[in-house]
């Protein structure tokens, strides 16, 4: 048995342990038990409510069976704080030997090791639960990992517990700090957002679409959980009768799902802090689970600046960046930061990330691709533009009342055009299809690139307009892909992919001349790194 | 002769006629025009790929981003002796396909040769 130097003394989650292989090796806090017992709660409940429900209904809600459900509810909270203890006396953690160990596992026991060169960060996560009891979540992430799943997780450690640990792993990684104060000083705040700017950016987040979705997904739920009668008794009583009623209602529909964004913007970013000490970046953010992840400038890949639609007009931007080895899933860029002024982004980016400041000017496509940019625009708004035209002009569809159209043609009447009649919903096709080609013609004013100092600038527009600050040296590969239309006009896309979170990413530049392309190919090549 | 319709027999057999062009066409035709325009080049800092008939794409991959290599055979490929190298970046594979098994292994050797000092991600 060995006692060991270990954190200092007056910490519960810092309980030294000498284990057969003589490592010192420590315990997750106390918290750690609750939170197990409730994860296990929470799986068995899932998996039992819907039979318990039901075996509950068929019986009838006596006394008898109310008591029945209790006593087993009690029984499945005693179990799971059994296991919970279990599992938190089975939980070590130590550093040792320039590798990070974890042993978990009450029945099948596990021992994961990590070497500290392989970790890429170690980052912090507190939940309502870590939160009352002032303990963090430490998750350490390795660089090929990412994903939802984290390497090495420990549920709860004391915040001195959790200092000591990233210290100990970080230390093996970066050079060691001059003095005392230095490694005191800590991360300087880049930038802070602030409560108007959430706020600002929950209304401006064009997430309705989840929202609406959501909405969805809910009738559906309704719909199967109550009978036929039931749902057609209420929708008789609720249903519109007139158009006014159809538009009052989709408009607190969308209503309701703008709020939904809005909560859901602010749940997820709410007090977002991005910091930098050194060669790190430090965000921090949200509001009932507080995260605190750790981005290595050395993993930035790519940094975008998207302005969405609902931004750009306000001149507001929101900024990710494509991270190897970090990030939800393969292609999913991460937030740098969710709101903030477009011509405030060099300025922020030269504090946070200099590899990717300077706005140099872009060189824009030239304008035989303007055509192609208006065709593919009309041909992608095609099926719409049909459907929503034969709706229109042919007035009911499977009984669904459409506005101004009653049973043998809409009420918008018709329209004397070229000496006959036209209905006025005919007319709506090449209405859009106007429309469609001037968004084409929209991209194509968008669209440009640039390669300065090293580093390719690309920006394009599919809905929001995005511009992709991507170094040279980041590049996996790139490629030039021409399609014998491109050829005949001397055009050609551009295709560079960077690493991001487990697989790559795109920069693309579509249609531009094919002696541009050929030529910022080369000049990407290995000779414009360092 | 045979008449099913109303159609004459030059109208009547005109689908089988497209039918066996265009066999000839994905059979024969194409797939020597792709392997004329399959196009490598192992520079000593980079990776050169050039295919397509109709959409031609040109790949630069640089060494320094390559992790590994494989060469991959399938049974229809041993049979014919080929194989396929295919190498690993970051962002995805990329593989230049159907070199007789020992330039392929020759293009995986050298290629991991010329990596093996690269340490950047």
């Amino acid at each position: 048995m060995n006692s060991e130097a270990g954190p200092p003394s007056g910490d519960p989650g810092g309980t030294p342990e000498g284990t057969s292989i003589d490592k010192p090796s420590r315990r997750l806090h106390p918290a750690a038990m609750l939170i197990g017992a409730l994860r296990t709660v929470r799986r068995w409940v899932g998996a039992l409510v819907i039979p318990g429900g039901a075996f509950l209904a068929s019986q009838g809600f006596g006394v008898r069976t109310i008591i029945f459900a209790l006593a087993g509810v009690i029984v499945v909270a005693a179990l799971a704080a059994v296991w919970g203890f279990l599992s938190w006396r089975a939980t070590t953690y130590v550093v040792w030997g320039g590798a990070f160990h974890l042993r978990q596992g009450v029945v099948q026991k596990n021992e994961r090791t990590i070497p500290l060169d392989h970790v890429q960060s170690v980052d912090t996560v507190q939940g309502v639960i870590q939160r009352l009891f002032g303990v963090v979540e430490v998750r350490v992430e390795t660089a090929g990992g990412g994903g939802n799943d984290p390497d090495a997780s420990l549920s709860a450690l004391s915040r001195d517990a959790a200092g000591t640990l990233r210290r100990e792993i970080e230390s093996s990684r970066r050079e060691p700090a001059g003095t005392e104060e230095e490694e005191e000083a800590g991360p300087d705040v880049v930038r802070k957002l602030a409560t108007r700017e959430l706020l600002i950016a929950g209304a401006t987040s064009g997430q309705i679409g989840v929202a609406l979705s959501l909405v969805a997904v809910v009738s559906q739920l309704f719909d199967e959980f109550f009978s036929e009668a039931f749902v057609e008794r209420v929708v008789s009583s609720f249903a519109p009768r007139s158009v006014t009623a159809v538009l009052l209602f989709a408009a607190a529909l969308g209503l309701f799902a703008w709020l939904l964004a809005i909560a859901g913007t602010v749940l997820a970013h709410a007090g977002f802090t991005l910091s930098r000490d050194g060669d790190y970046l430090y965000i921090r953010r949200g509001l009932l689970e507080r995260r605190e992840a750790t981005i290595p400038l050395s993993r930035i890949q790519a940094v975008r600046v998207v302005e969405g639609v609902l931004r750009q007009p306000f001149g507001l931007a929101a900024l990710r960046v494509e991270s190897a080895g970090y990030g939800e899933n393969a292609g999913v860029s991460t937030v740098l930061f969710p709101l903030l002024p477009r011509r405030e982004v060099d300025e922020f980016l030269r504090a946070a990330a200099p590899e990717f400041a300077g706005e140099p000017s872009l060189e824009r496509l030239p304008s035989r691709a303007l055509r192609r940019y208006v065709f593919r625009a009309i041909l992608s708004a095609a099926p719409l533009v049909v459907v929503v035209a034969a709706v229109a002009v042919f007035g009911l569809y499977a009984g669904l009342p459409v506005p101004g159209c009653g049973a043998g043609g809409c009420g918008f009447g018709t329209v004397s055009l070229f000496a006959s009649e036209v209905p006025v919903g005919a007319l709506l096709a090449p209405l859009l299809f106007v429309l469609a080609g001037f968004y084409g013609w929209l991209q194509f004013r968008d669209a440009g690139w640039m390669l300065s100092g090293g580093r390719l600038v690309a920006r394009s527009r599919i809905l929001a307009r995005i511009t992709t600050i991507a170094p040279g040296r980041r590049l996996q590969s790139r490629s030039v892909v021409s399609s014998p239309f491109q050829r005949r006009l001397r055009l050609a896309t551009l295709q560079a992919r960077v690493a991001s979170g487990g697989g790559g990413a795109e920069v693309r530049v579509v249609d531009l001349g094919s002696d541009a392309a050929r030529s910022l190919v080369e000049r990407l090549g290995p000779v414009s790194y360092p | 002769m045979l008449r099913l319709t109303d159609v004459s027999f030059f109208i009547g057999i005109l689908p089988a006629v497209a039918a066996v062009a265009l066999l000839l066409l994905m059979v024969v035709v194409a797939p020597t025009l792709r392997w004329r325009r399959w196009r490598y080049e192992i520079r000593p800092d980079e990776v050169d790929l050039q295919r397509g008939i109709l959409w031609i794409s040109r790949t630069l991959v640089p060494l320094a981003r390559i992790q590994h290599v494989d060469t991959r055979s399938g049974p229809l490929q041993r049979r014919f002796g080929l194989a396929t190298v295919v190498f690993y970046t970051a962002a995805g594979a990329n593989q230049i396909p159907e070199l007789s098994a020992p330039v392929a292994a020759g293009v995986r050797d050298r290629i991991a040769a010329l990596t093996r000092f690269q340490d950047e991600l």
